[in-house]
């Protein structure tokens, strides 16, 4: 069954921008939703289920990504995701190096 | 970035003996050291960091890839290294492949762009199939500084 694509944009909020360890999380925050999730960064488009692909993105603080998700629950991963880039993906030494 | 902006030629290693994780994050920053590329006397410290890091969540990227890495105050400039291990090794990582690719990299904690733009380098170039493939079947030290010559003046893409 065809599911429809929902999509949302996050801004990468991090200091570190988006390393390996967030796209891990990324990766399994998707599986966990069951949904095919791919980020898009500029005309850039990386699966969620590779990341090496996610890291080919570069995005680094401040870039804007579109989240796409299928998957019957999509909207559910979404607010998943847009929570952990608001998060910055749980980095507790983010604020100290951001000012320092 | 190119792979010459990071990557320490005389500390890559060819052949890896280390059948585990541990031993080749130790074998590859024993490589370091002998190139003169970190302090004795951080060794240890650095080690233990790369492996606290590990603890997180894996860096094998996929493709029989890894990234093991660390911040470490003790370095200036990022820091890294190539290793390739011919029987490959267990990384638990996200594809459930086993490992036969190494990227090490150290990176100064004020510096998360380096880290970054390296990491983007390894994964642009990774999507290569054929540079995948030649790098884990790489034999010599010298077979793998060439590779990266060649993807550095982008010969490898044409």
């Amino acid at each position: 069954m065809d599911q429809p694509k929902q999509t949302r944009t996050v801004t990468v909020a991090n200091h570190a921008g988006l390393h390996a360890r967030a796209a891990l999380l990324i990766a399994k925050l998707a599986s966990e939703h069951e949904v095919a999730l791919a980020l898009v960064k500029d005309s850039q488009a990386a699966e969620a289920t590779s990341m090496i692909q996610m890291l080919s993105l570069g995005a680094k603080q401040g870039d804007e990504l579109v989240l796409e998700a299928t998957g019957p629950r999509a909207e559910e991963a979404l607010s998943a995701l847009e929570r952990l880039f608001a998060e910055k993906f749980y980095e507790e030494d983010d604020e100290t190096k951001a000012r320092g | 970035m190119k792979f010459a902006d990071f990557i320490s030629p005389e500390a890559i290693r060819a052949e890896l003996t280390a059948d585990d994780k541990e031993g080749v994050i130790r074998e590859m920053v024993q490589a370091l050291l002998d190139a003169g590329r970190i302090r004795k006397d951080q060794m240890e410290s650095i080690v233990r960091a790369i492996l606290n890091r590990e603890e997180l969540g894996s860096t094998g990227i996929g493709r029989g890839v890894a990234v093991p890495h660390t911040k470490h105050p003790s370095v200036a400039d990022l820091v890294g290294t190539v290793g390739v291990s011919s029987e490959g090794v267990d990384f638990n990582s996200l594809d459930g492949e086993r490992v036969h690719v190494f990227f090490l990299l150290i990176s100064p904690p004020d510096r998360p762009g380096d880290h970054l733009r390296a990491l983007e380098n390894i994964s642009r170039q990774l999507r290569n199939d054929t540079f995948c493939r030649f790098l884990k079947q790489s034999k010599t030290a010298e077979e793998i500084r060439q590779l990266l010559d060649e993807v550095d003046n982008n010969q490898f893409w044409s």
